[in-house]
């Protein structure tokens, strides 16, 4: 194959929330290389500054870290920072340009400058200190002070301070203090920037000049006229021009045509009225850059010029070869202060958006968690929740719900609760409570009940703020619909979700279509796929989703990507081979080679150099100590593996900043050294110092030097290390898939799309599940000819075997290498897969009550479906019809709510007003979910004159059989009285029972929940795995989810698995647990402690077995154990007695 | 619970209000439009109940009602409602089904409005005196003089109202008048 035909095994992925590091672990995980590139700061995206989430009410983020070869990353706090042998991150980077083909893409990235080298910061926070300039603290949503030079998160690894260019004044203080060089802010670079003004009015010259030269500190010049300006362009030259549009004489158009003769390079950014927007909008599509509406002031115009400044000439761009791209950028939130703002937000202090709630709930926040009215800081008593503000409002064009604002909600209400030790009550207004996801229902239950959480479903209409900040809400009492005022302490806004920034650029720039709000339009039946071949969108970039939904979008993404990187013949990273430890090693006495690095100088200002070194050298193992300059660059890196090859030692001990960062560099360093990696220890020897702020004088050595304990430690623990081969499992590479649905066909199609075998097992004679009787969706797409694609490429397919009329009786083995036994038609079989998903999906639960089986013409909505196809016209001669919702769940029985039915009842709705306008149609609903952009079908069935009424559970509707036919009747809270309805038809939306057997579940050995769905390891953040390594599940099994989401969460299923899959074996971690069977006394209290089940008693040999695969090295069996058997490699007893002496030595 | 004397029947076959439905059909009963509302406290039932009866086709229970007819038409409800309905404008069209059908509740209030018109009619301009007189007369009752006379005599005190009787003008808007009955005849 020729240098040019070969195909790249990289993705780049855009945006690293969670949703790029989701979609980039998967890629990773399944062996491609990843470019993960952010235009913030920092990694997290908006989960940096959310501290915790529904349903946990915790943090999880690092359960999305892989569990299986998990020394390929660093195992810390996510939140933190991504560290991945596959993945390369680049901050403050965008996607520039992208030209190509699947498999062949070639992208261009523009880094944008740092003004902070963040390789040499060391977050030491001097700079912080002498900074003048106090600016709104951009993380904790503009509440609370920061400085101009600060930290991007608190939290971040490596965290490097950032400049907000704006604001700083340029005074040079913190280049001054810094102790490692690492600022530049380079004033006479900004002086030789050239900036032309070009207005006939002298006001606007002489101002724009004022503020560019002495503000911004660029060299300014000014022209009266066109005709000068083109005469100035030609004797000098200027990056940007300023050029109004109308001017006597020459007009800026004319102006602006002649200006690219002469000098093309000139940026030029037009000046225009209101009135002649138009016209600038023209002159962009002739060369323009941009335009400046007036009247506009310096902080309009800054801002502007800095960031053309900083991309004409601080930026770098790199270009990149990659074979799929996957768009994760992520949501923005809408701005109450814009639009008709009727709740006082930017006029009272007290009402806050949901992100600045979230932000003063945290440790980290304005008032460092405490709940504190920001008027006055005194303690809040009395929060409101008010929701859909800027989601479900036609006058916005935010014909849409936002999909996540109510869990959002009422996880704030809870913590609020929670944090102020129930001071604080808390009430949340809303109009339609949308618990869908599977939790919420009875997470809100909790929150009402426990938590004393009031809900009120009532729209507020206006906030008032009284003379003493007190904000007075005024809404129509759920009751009665009298006028209520309540008087609260803050408002917490439920802002709606808009498209990112980014969405608009990168669609203009991919050409990729967006739909009437903006965001990212996908294919038919697909959460990620685009028009593009190659290119996915992710995460919640297409809008409106959670967390949940949008991990598994992001995981579909991954696997379509990472399928677009195999069929074009993508290569793998390629895997180094595993050292082998020398057996001599062992019987050798320790050696040990200290490296110090001495970050330029920055050790001798807090540690006496020579005498640390003296110190060390007493120590018998110690071989040598040496001290280098910037271990971190690739000279010093040079100079240590010099070094410690003539010294001869057998240990290297390195004390240096950021030990996890450097993991990467410790794998290559080991191997380079051709040493174990845990012959191989780095220790942090500047946390002191950085925690100190490096304030006061070097300590000398007393001999209680911190660094030098720290060291001390380092030696003790690699003076024990027992480098051994790490244990291996094979892999059976072929996947067992358990249900035939939609789910089960696309997870099949896609792990063998990828060349592995797939056995497929389907209890019924026909595959296709619940699309054989949803015929249709409510976005009118039909579902035959999906059915009839999929069926035909599973049927065509070579790595499929398909088992029809047949089940799972047991499942054995552990991850990798399972075995399951399969009762078909033609006797039993014995299947051997190394992963096992599940999608037996779900069916129509059945209904108790509501008149059902009182009159044929009182049925389901599986059952009205079915009649409509049998008789297409059924829906003509009806005059009215009944739809009533939550018939069969959110009730004691089926305590969730079951998603789809709000959907269906809309799509029914709208047939039967399609097909017979003059029918009247009713809905009697609790909330009508109709989440994302169902809610414009919503608004659409009103349009088409459907009457909806709201009941209350402990109310429900009525259905009576009389003579003259059935009669509905339900209370109306609106007209306070009850409503008697004749009705043709009455349609019960029964709602989604899981088909999970517990026979099948416990055969398998993996759980259900409490409503009988399969049991995520966590709901959000390993939504389609199972706590029981190696399963997978996909579809409604998972819980009741509509064919795009069932098709989604297929693909995610499949993109875990193939993680799995790709490998021929598994190897355990470096660090992990093994048992000594001399000491152990098979008291199998080891097996309970293990919280990740990979201990297991083999009865034969008498003996406690640990899966490599399984152990993630927690150490919970070596604390359980009493007899001192089980040991955690790297963590050994001996080892730790050793290390905790050295550290109070 | 007393059964609805009459079943439901389908709201569009109340023909008069269609227009008005289909202004009001993308509501969602959030209640907006009540609480902006600043005659709220004078009306019987509020604005959203209001359009409930509307889509609902309640004719009897709409004309009942005396919600839209004090609506002052200060697009308060019309600039707030998050469906963007033009709730103004179906005020408008109830109290113009009002005064079309000469309704008998709003007799007070259509012929307050006749009045108006018909003294714009004859001047270009309103002559608050000559308005009232006009509305003295139109609704025949000899005693209602006596209501507003405590209110008329100061406003007169102070030249606020001038002379009350009726004068011919020159009728200086005649043709706009009758252009505008010609349209609301052959729209």
């Amino acid at each position: 194959m020729s240098l040019t035909e070969q195909k790249i095994g990289r993705a780049l992925v855009v945006g690293a929330g969670v949703g790029g590091i989701r979609a980039a672990l998967d890629l990773a995980q399944s062996g491609y290389r990843v470019t993960l590139i952010e235009k913030e700061a920092h990694t997290g995206g908006i989960l940096a500054k959310l501290d915790r989430q529904f349903p946990t009410d915790r943090c999880g983020m690092c359960k999305m870290l892989p569990t299986i070869k998990r020394d390929a990353v660093s195992q810390h706090c996510l939140r933190r920072g991504l560290f991945h042998e596959n993945i390369e991150i680049i901050t403050g980077a965008s996607l520039l340009a992208l030209e190509g083909t699947p498999g062949n893409f070639s992208a261009r990235i523009q880094e944008n400058p740092r003004w902070v080298d963040a390789d040499l910061c060391t977050g030491c926070g001097l700079c912080e200190q002498v900074c003048p300039v106090e600016i709104k603290n951009p993380f904790n949503q503009h509440m609370g002070l920061c400085k101009a030079i600060h930290l991007p998160t608190p939290h971040s690894i490596p965290n490097s301070y950032v400049i907000d260019t704006t604001a700083c004044t340029r005074c040079g203080e913190c280049e001054k203090v810094c102790p490692t060089g690492a600022i530049r802010i380079s004033w006479q670079d900004r002086e030789r920037f050239r900036v032309l003004v070009v207005d006939d009015e002298l006001i606007v010259r002489s101002s724009l000049e004022a503020w560019l030269s002495k503000e911004a500190g660029f060299s300014a010049d000014t022209a009266g006229s066109g005709e000068e300006a083109l005469e100035l362009l030609g004797t000098n030259s200027y990056q940007v021009m300023f050029l109004d549009i109308k001017m006597p004489g020459m007009d800026g158009m004319e102006v602006l045509e002649k200006a690219k003769g002469i000098s093309p390079d000139t940026a030029v950014v037009m000046m225009t009225a209101y009135a002649t927007v138009e016209t600038a909008v023209e002159a962009m599509k002739i060369g323009a850059l941009d335009y400046l509406v007036k009247p506009f002031d310096a902080e309009s115009v800054l801002p502007k010029v800095n960031s053309i400044y900083e991309a004409l000439q601080l930026s770098t761009a790199r270009k990149l070869d990659v074979g799929a791209v996957v768009l994760c950028g992520g949501v923005s939130y809408f701005d109450p202060s814009t639009g008709k703002d009727t709740f006082c937000y930017g006029a009272s202090k007290n009402v806050v958006t949901s992100l600045e709630f979230e932000r003063m709930l945290s440790s980290c926040g304005p008032f460092e968690g405490k709940l504190l009215r920001p008027d006055n800081l005194k303690p809040v008593q009395k929060v409101a929740f008010i929701q859909c503000v800027g989601s479900r409002d036609i006058g916005l064009n935010a014909d849409f719900c936002s999909s996540a604002c109510c869990a959002f909600a009422v996880k704030e209400a809870r913590l609020a609760v929670e944090q102020s030790n129930s001071q604080v009550e808390a009430a949340i207004f809303y109009m339609d409570m949308r618990a869908y996801q599977k939790p919420l229902e009875s997470y809100c239950q909790d929150a009402r009940e426990q938590y004393g959480v009031r809900f009120v479903k009532s729209r507020v209409h206006s906030v008032i703020a009284d003379k003493d900040n007190n904000c007075i809400l005024r809404y129509p009492s759920p009751q009665d619909g009298s006028m209520q005022e309540e008087s609260f302490d803050m408002v917490v806004l439920a802002v709606g979700q808009r498209p990112a920034k980014a969405s608009r650029e990168l669609a203009d720039m991919l050409e990729l279509p967006v739909n009437e709000f903006g965001f990212i339009k996908t294919l038919p039946f697909s959460c990620c796929e685009t028009e593009k071949p190659g290119i996915f969108a992710g995460g919640s970039f297409t809008g409106l989703k959670d967390i949940n939904e949008s991990l598994i979008c992001a995981g579909a993404a991954a696997q379509g990507a990472s399928l677009a990187l195999h069929g074009a013949g993508g290569s793998l990273a390629p895997v180094a081979k595993a050292i082998r430890p020398d057996p001599e090693l062992l019987r050798a006495l320790p050696s040990v080679f200290i490296a110090l690095c001495t970050c330029n100088n920055k050790l001798g200002r807090v540690e006496d150099e020579k005498a640390l070194a003296d110190k060390l050298k007493y120590q018998p193992c110690v071989k040598k100590v040496h001290a280098f300059e910037r271990l971190c660059t690739s000279s010093g890196f040079d100079e240590l593996v010099e070094a410690v090859k003539k010294s001869g030692a057998n240990r290297l001990l390195v004390g240096t900043c950021l030990p996890h960062l450097h993991e990467s560099r410790i794998i290559e360093l080991a191997r380079t050294l051709k040493v174990d990696r845990a012959c191989v220890e780095v220790t942090d020897i500047f946390a002191p110092a950085n925690r100190d702020g490096q304030q006061g004088e070097p300590k000398g050595l007393s001999g209680s030097s911190e660094v030098l304990s720290i060291l001390l430690s380092g030696i003790a623990r690699l003076k024990r290390v027992r480098p051994h081969p790490l244990p291996t499992i094979p892999v059976t590479q072929q996947a067992l898939i358990i249900g035939g649905g939609i789910a089960g066909i696309t997870a099949a199609l896609a792990i063998a799309d990828q060349g592995f075998e797939v056995e497929l097992v389907e209890k019924g004679q026909r595959l296709g599940g619940n699309l054989s009787w949803i015929k249709r969706t409510i976005e009118g797409l039909e579902t035959a000819p999906l059915l009839e694609e999929t069926l035909g490429r599973l049927e065509k397919h070579p790595l499929i075997t398909l088992h029809t009329q047949a089940g799972v009786l047991a499942t054995t083995g552990s991850i990798g290498s399972f075995e399951s036994r399969v009762a078909t038609n033609n006797g039993e079989h014995t299947i051997a897969h190394g992963v096992c998903i599940l999608a037996t999906g779900a069916d129509e639960a059945p209904v108790k009550g509501f008149g059902y089986g009182l009159a044929e013409s009182v049925m389901t909505q599986k059952e009205w479906e079915s009649a409509l196809e049998k008789n297409s016209q059924e829906a003509s001669n009806l005059e009215s019809i009944v739809f009533i919702q939550c018939a069969g769940c959110r009730s004691e029985e089926r305590n969730y709510c079951a998603r789809v039915c709000c959907a269906t009842t809309l799509k029914q709705a709208l047939y039967i007003k399609v097909q017979n306008p003059s029918s009247a149609v009713f809905v009697l609903y609790r909330d009508m979910m109709a989440y994302g952009q169902m809610e414009s079908y919503y608004t659409q069935a009103r349009r088409m004159g459907v009457i909806f009424i709201p009941y209350k559970k402990d109310c429900p509707p009525s259905v009576e059989k009389k003579d003259e036919g059935l009669f509905v009747t339900a209370f109306d809270p609106i007209l306070q009285k009850d409503l008697c309805i004749s009705a043709d038809r009455v349609i019960l939306a029964a709602g989604l029972a899981p088909e999970l057997p517990e026979d099948l579940a416990a055969g398998l050995g993996i759980q259900i929940d409490e409503h009988g769905f399969f049991k995520e390891a966590q709901f959000k953040w390993q939504p389609v795995e199972s706590a029981t390594s190696g399963f997978f599940a996909c579809g409604a099994v998972l819980g009741p989810r509509n064919i795009s989401e069932s098709i989604a969460s297929a693909k995610a299923a499949a993109s875990r698995a193939l993680a799995l899959l790709t490998k021929e074996s598994i190897t355990g971690g470096r660090i992990s647990a093994s048992v000594r069977p001399s000491l152990c006394s098979l008291c199998e209290r080891c097996i309970e402690a293990c919280p990740y089940g990979a201990r297991t008693l083999d009865t034969e040999n008498e003996k406690i077995l640990v899966n490599p695969a399984l152990c993630q090295g927690c150490g919970s069996c070596v604390t359980a154990c009493p007899n001192g058997a089980s040991v955690l490699e790297g963590f050994l007893r001996e080892q730790m007695l050793e290390t905790i002496d050295a550290a109070f030595a | 619970m007393i059964p609805e004397e009459r079943p439901f029947v389908a709201p569009d076959k109340y023909h008069e209000l269609e227009g008005v439905q289909k202004m009001l059909a993308a509501c969602i009963q959030c209640g907006t439009c009540s609480g902006s509302c600043p005659n709220a406290f004078a009306m019987d039932v509020t604005p959203r109940t209001l359009w409930r009866m509307v889509l609902r086709g309640e004719k009897e229970a709409i004309f009942a009602t005396r919600t839209f007819i004090l609506c002052s038409s200060c697009y308060s409800c019309t600039l707030r409602c998050p469906r963007g309905l033009p709730l103004t404008e179906a005020m408008g069209a109830l109290k113009q089904i009002a005064s079309r059908e000469g309704l008998a509740p709003y007799k007070a209030s259509t012929r307050f409005y006749a009045s108006f018109l018909d003294s714009v009619r004859r001047h270009g301009r309103v002559r608050e005196g000559e308005m009232m007189s006009l509305y003295f007369m139109s609704m025949k009752n000899p005693l209602l003089p006596l209501q507003f006379a405590s209110l008329g005599m100061k406003l007169m005190l102070k030249g606020k109202v001038g002379a009350p009787f009726p004068t011919r003008g020159k009728r200086p808007l005649e043709a706009l008048f009758n252009k505008v009955m010609q349209l609301e005849k052959n729209p």
